[in-house]
């Protein structure tokens, strides 16, 4: 992943959100990582104060999605970012708890990029945060809104 | 209603008892009319008999009078004629009044003054024709034949008031009669008007309240639909909140869950590198020579008393954290199994029992050999239902048939179906290990389990098989003695459509 590729980490659960960050960076991915707690603040980051998503413009994002927020899910995020013109070619990861069956296909048909049950087991937990670390080293991300 | 009906009964009763004492007394009425007619034509002919007889005693008279005066032979024929008719007259007369005594009392004097007069006629014509005319004129104008007709007269005088007054009675008795009668048909004919317009009144008002009865009848069933409906959409409103619930709950429940798997396994690195520090620094209290500084080797650092127990702590304390946090992840992962299976919607097919079940028996072959068991599928009935939930049903028993077999004997698993009254009655029979019967309930709870705990599972079948045969409208039983086996009996609709029980779970 080249360098200025920024991973935006929208996920409620502090403790989550540090041990995803130690995995990722455990893979050797030293990408600048943005938490977010909240779905608004999120949002707010996202699409600007504006709300068009315009201040990424040429900007190279990567968003790392839990569903389940305190103060919106995480679907509407992702559909939000899907339809703005400048941020639908960013690689959307959700990375949650849910493993319905129908939850998982509505975020695929809304144009979701990886989606990735939390195990509960630390292991595999550790594990595959770490292979998505190894995912994010190879794959390109495009340009908001080129 | 009850005395109505009572009341009816009455009333009809009533009617038919006024209807034949009518009748009855109509028939006595008549034929008393009848028998009062004849008594009046009696004395009419009675009447007439005497005025004959008088008659015949007046032209053997004037016969014997114009025979004495004349000579002629002409009146003495008239003479014998009239007076040939009197003795039968006379009998008839007496026969027909023989009822009446006073008329027969007259009578028995007339009949001999009759006889009496005849002979003296008799007599006198004789006497004329053996030209002894003064003799006869001398009978004639003797005084006794006058005063014996005198005295028939009177009696025949008295006969005839005797019958008059007789048709006078007996004309107003037959008056009497038929007025009787007549009245006694006018009251009795309103009498069954005012009990038919009494009948229709009460039908009237009956039928009145039945209509009414079933209008209200009919308002209740509405009332219970709608009570029913709305029952109905509460407790389906209810059971989806407690789906949603569980579904919430055991979602939420998992986030923590991660962070303290995660966390304690980030323990357990940081323990070793801890414990590789301690052993390190331990080492270099006691001056060891020549080690290495190993604190980031993956080999275990060697640890001496006091600091190896409480590695050895550590490790235990880890290890239960981890295998509690397992255990709970399990649990939440049956939960929401089983709140997703609530909510699945059923699709009625009709299926092939006996293929379905062969299936599961194909992909349970390798267990079953291994266990050494053999599973037999006796005829079963086809039923319309829900092909998951019905894969899921006998899966889950044919599995538990072949996990809780007797160690050592040959397996013997037998699935039998019969239908009764529309449900098809299945029986799952092992020769396994038993269910002691007080346990019988018990192994139907989520998370429950009985008898020797020796093989890997959470509680989660039965009762899942249970709630899956309670939506499809069916029941569930076990039959079983601890070491004998255990039989599993279900009991399904034959057919099954989403109104049986779908709506309402």
């Amino acid at each position: 992943m080249s360098k200025p590729v920024t991973i935006i980490m929208i996920e409620d659960d502090e403790g989550h959100a540090r041990l995803i960050e130690r995995n990722i960076r455990r893979s050797g991915v030293n990408n600048e990582i943005l938490p977010f707690t909240n779905g608004t603040d999120a949002v707010n980051y996202l699409f600007g104060s504006d709300g068009t998503g315009l201040n990424h413009k040429g900007e190279a994002l990567l968003i790392l999605l839990d569903l389940n927020l305190p103060d919106m899910t995480g679907i509407d995020i992702l559909r939000r970012v899907k339809d703005n013109k400048y941020l639908k070619a960013t690689p959307v990861v959700v990375l949650t708890t849910t493993d319905d069956s129908h939850e998982i296909k509505r975020c695929y048909e809304l144009g979701c990029n990886v989606y990735i049950t939390k195990p509960v087991n630390y292991e595999s937990f550790a594990n595959a945060i770490r292979q998505l670390g190894l995912f994010f080293s190879v794959i390109q991300v495009p340009a908001a809104a080129t | 209603m009850r005395r109505r009906a009572i009341g009816q009964i009455l009333l009809l009763a009533a009617g038919l008892a006024v209807l034949t004492v009518i009748s009855a007394g109509s028939v006595y009425l008549v034929n008393r009319a009848r028998e009062d007619a004849r008594w009046v034509v009696r004395t009419v002919e009675n009447e007439n008999q005497i005025s004959f007889t008088q008659l015949q005693l007046r032209r053997a008279e004037s016969a014997q009078r114009g025979f004495v005066l004349t000579l002629q032979p002409n009146f003495q024929t008239d003479f014998e004629e009239a007076a040939s008719q009197i003795p039968p007259a006379l009998t008839r007369l007496s026969e027909l009044t023989s009822d009446n005594p006073t008329q027969k009392r007259v009578l028995d004097q007339m009949i001999p003054l009759s006889h009496q007069r005849i002979e003296e006629f008799r007599k006198t014509i004789e006497l004329a024709r053996t030209q002894r005319l003064n003799d006869a004129a001398q009978i004639v104008r003797e005084d006794v034949g006058r005063a014996a007709m005198n005295h028939i007269y009177d009696l025949a005088g008295e006969m005839r008031a005797e019958e008059d007054r007789l048709f006078v009675l007996r004309t107003t008795n037959a008056d009497r009669s038929q007025t009787l009668a007549a009245s006694m048909t006018g009251i009795g004919s309103g009498l069954v008007v005012v009990l038919a317009g009494i009948s229709i009144f009460l039908v009237r008002r009956s039928s009145r309240a039945r209509d009414q009865a079933e209008a209200l009848l009919r308002d209740n069933n509405i009332n219970l639909e709608a009570t029913v409906d709305e029952r109905t959409a509460d407790l389906r409103e209810a059971n989806d909140e407690i789906q949603r619930f569980a579904y919430i709950v055991s979602h939420d429940l998992r986030s923590p869950l991660v962070n303290i798997m995660g966390f304690t396994s980030e323990l357990e690195e940081l323990r070793g590198d801890i414990f590789k520090r301690i052993a390190a620094l331990a080492r270099a209290g006691t001056s060891t020579p020549l080690v290495p500084d190993n604190a980031t080797d993956s080999a275990e650092p060697v640890l001496e008393g006091t600091d190896k127990q409480l590695s050895e702590e550590f490790t235990e304390a880890l290890g239960f954290i981890k295998s509690s946090i397992g255990k709970m992840d399990r649990l939440i992962s049956a939960i929401l199994n089983l709140t997703r299976e609530g909510r699945r919607e059923f699709q009625p097919v009709r299926i092939d029992t006996r293929e379905l079940i062969e299936g599961i028996v194909a992909t349970v072959a390798h267990q079953a050999a291994e266990a050494d068991a053999q599973i037999r599928i006796e005829p079963l009935p086809n039923i319309v239902s829900d092909r998951l939930a019905l894969e899921q049903i006998f899966s889950n028993l044919i599995d538990n048939a072949l996990k809780y077999l007797k160690d050592g004997v040959p397996g013997d698993i037998l699935i039998r179906g019969r239908t009764k009254l529309g449900f098809a009655i299945f029986d799952v029979s092992d020769n396994g290990r038993g269910i002691d019967p007080k346990d019988h309930q018990r192994i139907f709870d989520l998370f429950r389990r009985a008898g020797t705990q020796d093989k890997p599972g959470q509680g989660i079948g039965l009762a899942h098989v249970r709630a899956l045969v309670r939506r499809l409208g069916g029941t569930m039983s076990v039959a079983s003695e601890l070491h004998t086996g255990s039989t599993f009996t279900i009991t399904l609709p034959i057919n099954w459509t989403f109104s049986n029980r779908n709506k309402a779970s």
